[in-house]
């Protein structure tokens, strides 16, 4: 009766991260005084902990919980991204937190709460379980982006994030719902198509509703009108995590749910490929028009998870589906990295209260930071697509994935939007290096905690970039063990 | 087993109708029979016998809302406790372990509410301080 | 189902629901009389005297006066809610009676025997948690209709009171459920019977497994502070609040919920007979040596209707010393039939359930008119610090004791 022990070790991240979580809430309140140390020790070394334990899902692949779970391949690799993500996030959040005052345990117990979310969100085989992924991950991010209570912004971004946030968790659980009733099962592997006309269109339906469920959650276009606002009030930490970790995992559950259920066939197609296209445009042409530098990234989140659209669209359009899926988790780890570490950088360099924020507070900022103005540079250039960085190569992937499948005009549009991309992050860059610093504020010396995250995302976007070999292996290796339809 | 499922529940049904009609009756009875003189004075909210200020519709403290969330989260551990204990016998030791780190995980948000103050109606000053 | 059985189930349970109603309000009624007498006799006083002998017409006079007097809406108000407010309250009120069992016997209308409880499903406790709980929404809609703020507070108050102590009723139950495992209260009776050791009854009071002392104690406490009893009556502490959340109702209105609380106090005195005291089962088992408790019954009732007539022909006028009399007659009466063969085992259900009732009423009176009010600080600390956990540590040392034993 008791949960097999490989069970138990295929689920040790969560296991791990649940419990360090509730360890931070746990000792928070008996705290006092000097605790930051005790507190950010403690969230690191839990991220730290699980992500070093994935190798027990790594190693023992196999269903657990009588098949709520399937680990695999893919499932291993969303989790080192998403764990990734929350140990870079404590690490880059502790100065921040201090700066703002608001250093407490519960924000790192919500981070890695989240990171359980995303984590179940990306191994779940079965639509419930994938529910009360995605449901812990929203809810923990809700209360994380109205975690400077005391700034209106902060509480207007979780406002709204909550509340079209618990709307398209409703589209999600309806589109669950409908699914159930058109197939009888929520379990995925075992879904078997209707054949009676009336629930097919039943089938149809629900895929559609939970698509925009999920198109909100990775903030895909119609459905990404709350990104900028939200990622603007949020602390911008906080937006880091958001940035990257949420719409990893929304994008494995999606993945999953597409190569499972994918013989929907063209009606999944053709909303991806409207929607990819949407995106792309409008993050990119609202992008341009920015003067925040948060908000700017934020617009440009919106069209990254264009790019990865076309990849998805390429998936679902052709036979071989790996190439695309393997094009989707490159893409996703690459982006992950830069989105990361432009962010942070962003939270160091805002000072108080996110006060320097406009494009005019990076004059010269090369003058004086040479090296992290080089780093921030470096993730621009990356999200931008240059070669040798990350980016490009992320790019090239998607490129290869949409030509394969026969998408011309979908790597065409792609194409367009890197050049109108370029426009705003250069501009950036120019800011940066060309004009005279400016005077009435001298930017904060980096602490160490940030100037390691930032060395590590900066690192790691030149590996990625250079040497592509291994972890596109691992995410062809990936995108192979995902069942196939 | 519907027709059971009726016999059970229509008696049920039947009484709460009952005594819907009974207590709508009294209701209006009382309306009907009772005198109405009603002066201005009369009619106004009881405030101590002065004309009343304001209105009573007014923000109320947010301690009550906190009441209302804290409850939700015990009392859906209430509610999952309850087919647990009509299956108790089957589970034996699994449900009894399962339960009880159910419960353990539980009780350490309970721990946490405690200590930061959310159970007191009047938290002492240095809970306040605490509070965040 | 066959068509005329459906219909005379429907003639039988309407004939049983309005048999139980009436008994049920005329029960309320006089569980009022029986508070005032308490109270006073608590006190040192006569209490109700001047409506009958001995104040027995009182709460008749209540009633009507009740019905007679000004029915005032004040000005403001929010008159669906104000007016439903005190409807939901009774009807949810007088409701919860329905799943009640009142003895194991079968009692015979138009010749259909039909048991004594008017739905006898098998989620009784869960229904009669549902409506009960519902039963706060009156408090709530009737605070905040009324656009008083005495009301507002009261029924705010009242509120949180009511969900906070709601959470220890439904876990100091939980206990009684790994014990027994079924939700249907006739069967919740039927696993309490048997005696340890020969003579003490298994009441889950006392169950040999698990005693449910601590059960049974956060059951009463928080049942208590449920119905918005003294000394956990801060919705109408009337030194703060006036009246609390019925400031504002007049008539029959203020009178419906004080017939709800009533009604809520006797369900919960059934509840409480029925989940840790055996309901209907003799505190005695029946061997040759304790045979003779079958005559109790009889026994009480003529003991009772002996000191009617002798006290009734020496009382003070000559109503009382007609209409005392001819009372202990009646009783004479019921003691004779309840001694006779075809009644007698019919009885004992019904006696001992109604026996625990009462003696349960007297302890919520008892309890009422002896101890202090709570502060509302106090209310809530006692609520969430104390009843919360010890109803908790219940479920897993009953659960524990659960799972060792088998």
């Amino acid at each position: 009766m008791f949960p097999p022990r490989q069970d138990v070790l295929r689920l040790m991240p969560e296991i791990i991260l649940s419990l360090s979580g509730i360890l931070l809430m746990l000792i928070e309140p008996f705290l006092s005084g000097a605790r930051r140390t005790l507190i950010v020790t403690l969230a690191a070394l839990g991220s730290g902990l699980a992500l070093v334990s994935t190798i027990y899902p790594a190693t023992l692949p196999g269903t657990a919980f009588s098949g709520l779970l399937r680990i695999d391949g893919f499932s291993v690799f969303v989790h080192v991204v998403v764990e990734a993500v929350a140990f870079l996030v404590i690490i880059g959040s502790a100065d921040y937190l201090d700066r703002e005052k608001i250093q407490h345990g519960e924000y790192y117990a919500l981070v890695l709460f989240a990171t359980v979310g995303m984590c179940v969100m990306a191994g779940a085989a079965e639509l419930m379980t994938a529910f009360v992924g995605l449901e812990t991950s929203s809810i923990s991010t809700y209360i994380l982006a109205g975690y400077r209570r005391d700034v209106p912004r902060s509480n207007e971004s979780a406002m709204k994030y909550f509340l079209l946030g618990s709307f398209a968790t409703a589209f999600f659980l309806y589109g669950i719902a409908l699914l159930y009733g058109a197939t009888g099962t929520t379990q995925l592997a075992r879904m078997t198509f209707p054949t009676t006309p009336g629930r097919e269109r039943l089938l149809d339906l629900g895929l559609g509703l939970m698509l925009v469920g999920l198109a909100f959650k990775i903030a895909a276009a119609p459905f990404q009108l709350w990104t900028p606002d939200v990622y603007e009030g949020a602390p911008t930490p906080v937006t880091a995590l958001m940035a990257s970790g949420p719409k990893a995992a929304a994008f494995a559950l999606l993945l999953r749910i597409l190569a499972t259920v994918g013989a929907a066939g063209t009606f999944w197609f053709w909303a991806l490929w409207v929607s990819a296209a949407l995106t792309m445009f409008v993050g990119n042409l609202a992008a341009i028009a920015q003067s925040n530098v948060k908000r700017m990234l934020a617009y440009s989140s919106i069209s990254h998870a264009g790019y990865i659209l076309v990849a998805l669209a390429a998936a679902a359009a052709s036979d071989q589906v790996e190439l695309g899926v393997a094009a989707v988790l490159y893409y996703l780890a690459v982006y992950a990295l830069m989105k990361l570490g432009a962010f942070i950088f962003v939270s160091q360099l805002g000072g108080e209260s996110e006060r320097h924020m406009e494009i005019d507070d990076f004059r010269g900022l090369a003058v004086r930071q040479p090296v992290a103005a080089a780093c921030f540079a470096l993730f621009l250039l990356s999200l931008l697509g240059l070669p040798v960085t990350s980016g490009f190569l992320g790019k090239f992937y998607i490129f290869n994935a949409a030509l394969a499948s026969r998408l011309i005009w979908l790597a065409v549009l792609l194409a367009i939007n890197t050049v109108i991309a370029a426009f705003y992050y250069l501009r950036v860059i120019v800011v940066m290096y060309m004009r005279q610093p400016n005077q009435t504020w001298p930017p904060a010396p980096m602490p160490w905690a940030v100037t390691f995250v930032l060395s590590i995302a900066a690192a790691g976007t030149f590996y990625l970039g250079l040497f592509p070999g291994r972890v596109m292996a691992l995410a062809t290796q990936a995108a192979l063990s995902l069942p196939g339809r | 087993m519907s027709g059971n499922l009726a016999q059970a529940y229509a008696p049920l049904l039947i009484h709460l109708l009952v005594a819907l009609g009974l207590s709508a009756i009294l209701l209006i009875l009382s309306s009907l029979i009772g005198q109405h003189r009603p002066t201005r004075e009369k009619m106004q909210p009881y405030e101590c016998g002065i004309t009343p200020v304001g209105d009573a519709r007014e923000p109320f403290d947010v301690k009550f809302y906190l009441v209302a969330m804290v409850f939700i989260l015990f009392d859906v551990e209430a509610v999952f406790l309850y087919p647990w204990a009509y299956v108790f016998r089957e589970l034996r030791w699994f449900g009894f372990t399962e339960m009880l780190l159910y419960i353990l995980i539980l009780l350490a948000g309970y721990v946490y509410l405690w200590k930061k103050g959310a159970l007191d109606w009047n938290p002492s000053k240095t809970q306040r301080d605490r509070q965040t | 189902m066959n068509d005329t059985i459906a219909r005379s189930i429907l003639v039988v349970s309407l004939v049983k629901v309005v048999v139980l109603l009436f008994l049920v309000l005329t029960a309320v009624a006089y569980l009022v009389w029986f508070e005032r007498k308490v109270a006073a006799h608590i006190q040192g006083r006569w209490g109700p005297y001047r409506v009958g002998p001995h104040g027995l017409l009182q709460p008749l006079a209540d009633g009507v006066k009740f019905l007679l007097k000004e029915d005032a809406t004040p000005a403001g108000v929010d008159r669906f809610l104000y007016f439903s407010a005190p409807l939901l309250t009774m009807t949810l009120a007088i409701s919860a009676i329905a799943m009640i069992p009142f003895g194991p016997a079968s009692i015979h209308i138009f010749g259909i025997a039909t048991p004594l409880v008017i739905a006898n499903i098998s989620v009784g406790l869960l229904a009669i948690f549902a409506i009960t709980s519902v039963g706060v929404y009156g408090v709530a809609l009737g605070g905040w209709s009324s656009n008083s703020k005495y009301s507002l507070l009261g029924g705010l108050r009242s509120s949180a009171q009511m969900i906070s102590y709601e959470l220890s009723l439904t876990l100091s139950v939980v206990g009684i459920l790994l014990l027994a495992g079924t939700f249907n209260l006739s069967e919740l009776i039927m696993r309490q019977d048997g005696y340890t050791w020969g003579h003490l009854p298994k009441w889950n009071l006392l169950n040999p497994t698990f005693p449910q002392i601590l059960g049974f104690f956060c059951y009463f406490v928080a049942a208590i502070a449920e119905t918005n009893r003294a000394p956990f009556d801060l919705a109408e502490a009337e030194s703060e609040l006036v009246a609390g959340y019925h400031t504002e109702y007049s008539s029959f209105k203020f009178a419906m919920f004080f017939l709800g609380e009533y009604a809520s106090m006797i369900t919960v005195a059934c509840l409480a007979s029925i989940l840790f005291l055996g309901g209907w089962l003799s505190p005695f088992p029946q061997t040759p040596g304790l045979d003779w408790t079958r005559y109790l019954p009889a026994g009480v009732l003529a003991v009772a209707g002996v000191a009617l007539i002798i006290h009734g022909v020496r009382y003070i006028n000559v109503f009382g010393r007609i209409a005392l009399p001819v009372l202990g007659v009646i009783l004479g009466a019921l003691s004779f039939l309840c001694s006779q063969p075809g009644v007698i085992d019919d009885i004992q259900g019904p006696f001992w359930f109604l026996a625990k009732v009462l003696f349960v009423l007297f302890v919520y009176v008892w309890v009422r008119w002896t101890l202090p009010r709570f502060r509302y600080d106090q209310l809530m600390r006692f609520g969430w610090k104390v009843l919360f956990p010890v109803a908790l540590l219940n479920v897993i040392l009953t659960s524990l004791a659960v799972v060792m034993r088998k």
